[in-house]
């Protein structure tokens, strides 16, 4: 693993973010500097999450991957119809996770509520945390918005888009606790979830973002009924929470939300397969994969250090796994000799004098 | 590992119980990870059944590109973790075994985790524990291998390379482990039909879970 590289990305990475927000906010004109610390978590987070990115890259198999991909997406004549299967691969599995679907609905529903109640919260948040957008009072109870200082529509104070937007963040951690209210109930109930979870990687990241979510509801709810009681205590341990979690994306189980993207380069991958050369089984002489799939495979397996070259000259990888078993069950069945005391009905450890002299006894 | 799988291939009937109970197991529920196979039907009934053999070093771990497949405390290697796993299939490739299985619908890998929902608790897997000929056994090394008159030995060489496991196949032999190197001639009678097209009988089809791909 090379981290000097990754930690070069890393830094980068933070680096253009900064210059992002400074441009964004027109040199922090915009910017709110109460949101000093999410800015600053944020741009800590963020390179965080490229340094962890560009070291998952270097693993040998993720690296081809991720070259094939991009090799069989930018293939000139086939580009236009790449980019279709791309964008309906996004539509399916990224925006409506139809593969979840078919695990469950429950599990659907659950991953669909948090997933995108953290995306429309992220979406407002960051662009208000960065000073990308700001909002300004017009008139008595006229409210415009700024993206990046450039005015958007005036909206009424009292209608109910400003109610929407106002409460946006109030929609989505309801969303978010609904979801990960199913999620736990999951884990505390299903045997398959209990024997597997561990607390930090399945427990705490909901557990944070109920911290999350409570915490801003909070807000509102101070703000709206109690006169803003305690207000500033409330943000404070709604900015800690959000932090933490900023933290633990790289590491934990979130990383999955920059992860999974990568699933679009494996669809193309294989959408593409079948009109390649396919890969036969030495053995049975059934196409079981595209040739280029299993040539990458042997190069990464070759490049751990494993070498599965058979005396035909065959790797093993090029037989389809039933034929790997029945290859492995004919090997076992040539195995017996009658003339080995195990096989005569005595343990391995005794020798075959003993036999012999049972036997004759 | 304190308790482990002891397989034992003679002993297997081939009446996939095992099979059946497998799909018991609520870290895979319905979907069955074991497989029963015909060495080769028209000129014999012997059956080999496979269960992950959790490798020390297991292949299908490190060529995963998504890093889904981690390995317990105990060595028990699991199934991908659901929210990692692309669906790439290069642990069902890669696998020396021919374990892992696939579903494209539900972009999953899944595979034999010892049922570590039940060993986990101190119970045996669901095959070991209803085997009606011990050909799956689960134990402590010193609580099976008295209780048998075979070998047991958890070395495979795949042609050049060699693959120590955690369960441990039982040899009707002194061997030290067992080569597959080729395709296999079984008892100098078998040879891989050069007419074959590569097509199961309609038993086998019948009594397979899965595909030759091994997409369940």
């Amino acid at each position: 693993m090379n981290y000097r590289l990754s930690t070069l990305f890393g830094l980068g990475a933070s680096a253009i973010l900064t210059v992002l927000i400074l441009v964004g906010s027109r040199n922090l004109q915009n910017f709110d500097s109460a949101l000093f610390g999410y800015t600053v978590a944020s741009v800590i987070a963020f390179g965080a999450l490229i340094f962890r990115y560009a070291l998952w890259l270097q693993r040998p198999a993720t690296r081809t991957y991720w070259k094939r991909g991009w090799q069989i997406y930018l293939k000139r004549e086939k580009f236009v119809q790449n980019t279709g299967i791309a964008a309906k691969t996004f539509a399916g599995n990224i925006l409506a996770q139809s593969f979840i679907l078919k695990r469950g609905f429950k599990r659907w529903l659950m991953h669909f509520l948090i997933m995108w109640g953290c995306i429309i919260s992220a979406m407002i948040t960051f662009p208000l945390v960065f000073g990308w957008v700001h909002f300004e009072l017009e008139g008595d109870i006229g409210y415009r918005a700024y993206l990046f200082g450039f005015p958007l529509q005036l909206m009424q104070g009292r209608s109910i888009t400003a109610w929407l937007t106002f409460h946006a963040l109030d929609i989505t951690a309801i969303m978010v606790l609904v979801g990960c209210g199913i999620a736990i109930h999951r884990r505390l109930h299903d045997r398959g979830a209990i024997a597997l979870q561990q607390f930090l990687l399945d427990f705490v990241p909901h557990l944070m973002l109920i911290a999350i979510s409570v915490s801003g509801l909070m807000l509102t709810a101070s703000s709206l009924w109690f006169d803003g009681y305690m207000y500033h205590f409330i943000a404070l341990t709604h900015q800690a929470t959000v932090i933490m979690t900023l933290f633990y994306l790289p590491f934990g189980k979130l990383f999955h939300i920059v992860q999974r993207p990568a699933s679009l380069g494996v669809e193309l991958y294989r959408k593409r397969s079948p009109e390649m050369q396919q890969a036969e089984c030495p053995r049975c002489r059934t196409e079981f994969s595209a040739q280029i799939w299993v040539d990458d495979l042997n190069k990464v397996i070759e490049k751990l250090g494993f070498d599965y070259t058979l005396p035909d000259g065959t790797k093993l990888q090029d037989h389809c796994p039933q034929c790997k078993r029945i290859m492995r069950g004919i090997s076992y069945a040539n195995l017996p000799d009658v003339n080995e005391p195990v096989f005569l009905g005595v343990r391995a450890e005794e020798s075959k004098e003993e036999v012999q002299t049972k036997d004759n006894v | 590992m304190k308790e482990t799988m002891f397989i034992d291939p003679q002993r297997c009937i081939g009446c996939r119980s095992c099979v059946a109970a497998c799909r018991e197991c609520s870290t895979h529920k319905g979907y069955s990870m074991i497989f029963v196979d015909n060495i080769d039907r028209r000129e014999s009934t012997a059956t080999m059944p496979t269960v992950c053999m959790h490798c020390v070093e297991p292949t299908c771990a490190l060529v995963c590109p998504a890093d889904a497949i981690k390995v317990s405390e105990d060595g028990v290697v699991m199934s991908a973790l659901k929210p990692r796993c692309l669906d790439c299939r290069n642990c069902v490739n890669a696998c020396p075994f021919g374990v892992p299985k696939y579903n494209t619908e539900m972009h999953l890998q899944m595979k034999c985790d010892m049922c570590f929902d039940r060993t986990s608790e101190g119970l045996k897997p669901m095959c070991a524990s209803v085997c009606p000929t011990g050909a799956i056994s689960f134990g402590s090394y010193e609580q099976i291998v008295p209780l048998r008159r075979t070998k047991p030995v958890n070395a495979h060489t795949f042609g050049e390379q060699s693959v120590e496991t955690n369960v441990y196949l039982m040899l009707p032999t002194d061997a030290e482990n067992v080569e597959v190197d080729g395709c296999g001639v079984f008892e100098g009678r078998i040879a891989v039909d050069e007419e074959s097209d590569g097509q199961e009988s309609w038993m086998d089809e019948l009594a397979g879970e899965t595909n030759k791909s091994n997409e369940f």
